[in-house]
């Protein structure tokens, strides 16, 4: 009987084992494939995150970041991009003092590393500057009216692989949207300064000169043909430039008083770009509204008659798998917004799907 | 209750009640005013000496989180604070002081920060609308602060003196004095100044991984009351409370530092007879706000000059068992603000009021019917009348039971900022117009000789039209777009046993706050109708419990309220918390001056709590009070 009872405990306890064993399998990785929506959040509610959307299906997790560490970002979510395993996420937070980068492992969101003030104010924008290498653009500390940009603003270059900062490259005021083209990134600003400033990512040094521009650009994206394009926001000029000589090639009048232009985003194919035309609607009482166009990279004007949507977007992208096209949209900032699914070549709405607050920005994976 | 007694109470609106304050017992006169006079069927909480003296270092904030189901937006220690009462908004809550509103005008509502306890000797909290009685923004309920005399002889000198965790520290000095002037006069005053400054000097930069903002508030304050007073009871006053709150965020950040700077000056004379109140006041509020240079800051002015006459009307007076009263009133008062925002140039506006106001009191039966008219430059609000009944359902020596029941319209006339700010404001904004009813039970019980119980409960139904948005869609211009409605109920129980020198006691309170706007004026706002409003808990509770031996007490202060949405379709919120500070005082004798020392530990638990700006809120912190009260000085 006693032998019969350890017989039956070791059998139990082997089972017991062998399950175990099974259950043991690396851990399934919760956000493999699919779509971030950067929720930027409402200012001083601090509450921006990001959720995760299949592409197969209409429902979206939410605040990916907090169900991975327990706590939220506490602050706007500005960008994110993910280099070699990690990704960065670029929180603002409406008290100056608390901006911060986020380090996390792609796929299941786990922080590894923060990176905090001083070194991170009023983050902008984030790219992938080579291996383990990223860009992060800061204006530096924000004054008010026209004192806004009181600092010079700078790229950080981050190395992720130690997950530290190894240098600030000082920037005309307001350093913002980078486009990477081959060992060169291009950094736009918001702030009056006419130059797309060029940064070899080879030596994370300038290099000189600046393409002089306009005042107000910001690159937008390289296109199929690698020439690069940026948005000219004093002249209301799509800018197209060639990297190799830093020539600007063409100047097409997008959008226009009293409708402004933006976001861009361009197709699968890099052959056609997307933009919303956003204004206040006088005749009905300053309703915001706005329209979505597209155009060639080899159009020799962009008209804005007929809307390829019409539909106001806060936020606007292109799936580079399948050429979807996603758009954000803000009922309010106090309330969920929404994504918005569309063909990309008759524009028709596939699905829209609740999201989060402000989903102004996508990443696609 | 005696006839006569019912009587005298009845015809003299004033109220001698014994008050301790500290050590001394000393004789307080009380003049009940309309809101609480003239609001039967409605909940009225008075805030007893014991806890404005637990709380005399405190803001007008945390005084009310511990003891009402007020719930307050709150965006870090010595920054604004807001209310939510029942459901409703900031600016649906009338602060009055000695019966005038103090509402800063261009906001209509309060930052609550900026009122420290010590500022004012009563507080009561009257819930649910009374915009028949006191006006525009008496919606959700109102916060009655007052001055009050000492009628002694002589001169008292107190200090106070609060040293707290975060090298935070406060400074109070104040003297009464009180003479005979003649042989019919009386002459009471006070003059009362404090200081505080809150360097929010944290030994930590963030607690579990949220920031603790970096901020430093700076507050000053005078306090003047004078009272005259004859044998025939009539009263002449001045009274006047200036504040002065500086608050700087990140001001280590000369860039991107933020000053807040709130002052205001209140200055209010009234006569009062038996039958007839005069008053005459003048408020003004500055506020400025810059970021980065101080020196150039966005500025508000507004000044409000205020005149009322009421007169009281006792009718048959033949009648001793029926007693009623009607009072009559008429209120003008002329802003004047220039204000950044709204270009700087002056703008004047006048509002007038005329109300009539009818209490008729049985041994039995309390019953007030009400009815107002206000005018205001371009803006007519609705007729606003109210009726409000009381019955004692059970009186005997051991048990009291009442019933009540009111309803009322209620009003709010748009703030200055909603009608005048550059292209946002909108001039054609309607007033808000509400309903409210409530029905309640309250009880008094004797349960042994040493053990007594009061309890209340109390539902309501408070339904707002017109309530007023700033529209994301256009913009943010304000438009009058939603209609919120708030239902709930509040249990209150209080229980008392003395025996043998002890005392102790347990004070509780629940609130269920049901809160939604119901109107689905565009698509997406489908996605917020019957969800709950931002910041307001459904839950919430409050609970005191004290021991006390002479001079000696121990009190537990509880509050804990249930998830708050920030957003209004209920997406996303804070969590349920729990606060909890502990409170150990006693007096000490050096001589023959009595020092009353107050040990206090908040936030015992060390919860996090947020900020609204999701910032972490501090974690356990200390203070200790002490209050000198000098000997009264007899001439």
């Amino acid at each position: 009987m006693k032998t019969q009872l350890i017989k039956t405990a070791a059998a139990a306890l082997l089972s017991l084992t062998l399950w175990n064993c099974n259950t043991t399998d690396p851990e399934p990785v919760p956000y493999e494939s699919g779509v971030y929506v950067i929720n930027s959040g409402n200012f001083l509610d601090n509450n921006g995150s990001i959720s995760f959307l299949p592409r197969n299906s209409s429902t979206v997790i939410t605040d990916i970041f907090n169900a991975a560490n327990a706590r939220t970002f506490t602050g706007g979510v500005q960008d994110y991009t993910e280099i070699d395993g990690k990704g960065v996420v670029l929180v603002d937070n409406s008290t100056a003092g608390q901006d911060k980068v986020e380090i996390v492992l792609t796929g299941t969101f786990k922080s590894v590393k923060t990176l905090a003030a001083p070194d991170v104010e009023n983050p902008r924008f984030v790219v992938r500057a080579g291996n383990n290498k990223a860009y992060v653009t800061c204006w530096g500390a924000t004054g008010s009216g026209a004192n806004f940009f009181a600092n010079p603003g700078y790229v950080l270059v981050l190395d992720l692989a130690a997950q530290t900062i190894t240098k600030r490259i000082p920037m005309p005021k307001a350093a913002n949207r980078m486009v990477v083209i081959g060992n060169e990134v291009y950094v736009g600003s918001d702030a009056g300064d006419p130059t797309l400033v060029v940064i070899n990512t080879d030596t994370d040094e300038l290099k000189q000169p600046a393409i002089t521009v306009g005042a107000n650009t910001n690159p937008i994206a390289a296109d199929a043909n690698n020439q690069l394009w940026a948005y000219s926001g004093a002249t209301n000029e799509m800018v197209r430039i060639n990297p190799a000589n830093k020539v600007i090639a063409a100047r097409l009048k997008v959008g226009g008083s009293p409708k402004s232009p933006g976001p861009f985003a361009i197709s699968a194919d890099r052959r056609t770009f997307y933009f919303v035309n956003s204004f206040y609607d006088p005749a009905d009482n300053f309703r915001q509204k706005g329209e979505t166009y597209r155009f060639n990279i080899d159009a020799t004007s962009i008209p804005a008659a007929t809307p390829f949507i019409n539909r106001l977007f806060i936020g606007l992208d292109v799936d580079p798998q399948t050429g979807t096209i996603y758009a954000g949209i803000t009922p309010s900032f106090k309330q969920a917004g929404f994504v918005l699914r569309y063909k990309p070549d008759t524009g028709i709405l596939t699905d829209s799907v609740r999201g989060e607050i402000a989903p102004s920005r996508f990443f696609f994976r | 209750m005696a006839q006569r007694e019912l009587a005298q109470r009845e015809l003299t609106p004033s109220d001698s009640v014994q008050r301790e304050l500290g050590t001394t017992l000393s004789v307080v006169t009380v003049r009940a005013t309309p809101p609480e006079r003239f609001l039967a069927g409605q909940k009225i909480q008075r805030v007893d000496s014991t806890t404005l003296l637990q709380f005399r270092f405190g803001s007008l904030t945390d005084l009310l989180q511990f003891n009402t189901p007020l719930a307050f937006k709150n965006y870090g220690p010595g920054q604004l604070a807001t209310v939510s009462f029942r459901g409703t908004s900031a600016n649906h809550t009338a602060v009055l002081w000695n019966d005038i509103d103090i509402n800063q005008p261009n906001l209509g509502q309060t930052d609550f920060s900026t009122l420290p306890v010590a500022g004012f000797d009563r507080l009561a909290v009257q819930y649910g609308s009374s915009a028949s009685v006191v006006g525009s923004g008496a919606v959700g309920g109102s916060v009655l602060l007052g001055s009050a005399g000492e009628w002694r002889s002589g001169i008292g000198v107190s200090l106070g003196q609060q040293v707290s965790s975060f090298r935070n520290n406060q400074t109070q000095l104040g003297v009464r004095y009180g003479s005979s002037l003649g042989k019919n006069w009386q002459l009471s005053g006070k003059t009362f100044a404090y200081r505080s400054q809150y360097t929010n000097d944290y030994p930590y930069k963030e607690r579990r991984n949220y920031f603790v903002e970096q901020s430093q508030t700076a507050q000053r304050g005078l306090v003047q009351d004078v009272f005259l007073r004859d044998k025939r009871g009539r009263q002449v006053s001045v009274n006047a409370w200036l504040t002065d709150n500086d608050l700087v965020l990140t001001p280590q950040d000369t860039v991107s530092r933020e000053r807040t700077r709130t002052q205001s000056a209140r200055l209010l004379a009234s006569y009062e007879a038996n039958a007839l109140t005069l008053r005459l006041g003048w408020i003004r509020d500055r506020f400025d706000y810059a970021k980065g240079n101080f020196d150039l800051p966005d500025r508000t002015r507004t000044d409000r000059f205020l005149a009322r006459a009421e007169r009281e009307f006792p009718l048959w007076r033949g009648n001793i068992y029926v007693q009623t009263v009607l009072r009559v009133g008429g209120e003008w008062s002329h802003y004047r603000t220039v204000t950044d925002g709204y270009g700087g140039q002056l703008i004047t506006e006048n509002r007038q009021n005329l109300y009539v106001l009818l209490r008729i009191q049985t041994p039995r039966w309390l019953v007030s019917a009400n009815i107002r008219q206000a005018y205001v430059t371009r803006f007519n609000p609705p007729l606003t009348p109210s009726l409000g009944i009381e019955h004692k359902l059970i009186q005997q020596e051991k048990l009291i039971l009442t019933a009540k029941a009111s309803i009322g319209r209620s009003y709010r006339v748009p703030t200055l900022n909603e009608r005048y700010w550059l292209v946002l404001g909108n001039p054609n904004l309607r007033p808000e117009n509400g309903l409210n009813m409530e029905a309640g039970l309250t009880t008094t019980v004797k349960l042994t000789n040493n053990l007594a119980l009061t309890a209340d409960a109390t539902v309501y139904r408070n339904r707002v039209d017109d309530w007023s948005y700033w529209n994301p869609d256009l913009g943010y211009r304000v438009e009058n777009l939603q209609l919120v409605v708030a239902q709930g109920g509040e249990l209150n129980t209080t229980l008392t046993y003395a025996r043998d020198g002890w005392q102790t006691g347990i004070r509780a309170g629940y609130a269920l706050t049901r809160s939604a706007q119901q109107r689905a004026y565009n698509v997406y706002a489908q996605d917020v109708v019957g969800k709950q409003l931002p910041y307001v808990p459904i839950h919430n509770g409050t609970l005191n419990a004290w021991i006390a031996r002479n001079k000696n007490r121990l009190t537990v202060q509880m509050q804990t309220s249930s998830r708050r949405y920030i957003t209004f379709d209920e997406s996303q919120y804070f969590n349920g918390t729990v606060l909890a500070n502990v409170l150990l005082e006693t007096t000490l004798r050096v001589g023959s001056v009595p020092i009353r020392v107050q040990g206090q530990v908040n936030n015992v638990f060390d919860t996090l709590l947020f900020s609204v700006k999701r910032n972490a809120l501090p974690g356990r912190n200390f203070s200790i009070n002490l209050l000198i009260n000098f000997p009264f000085i007899k001439p």
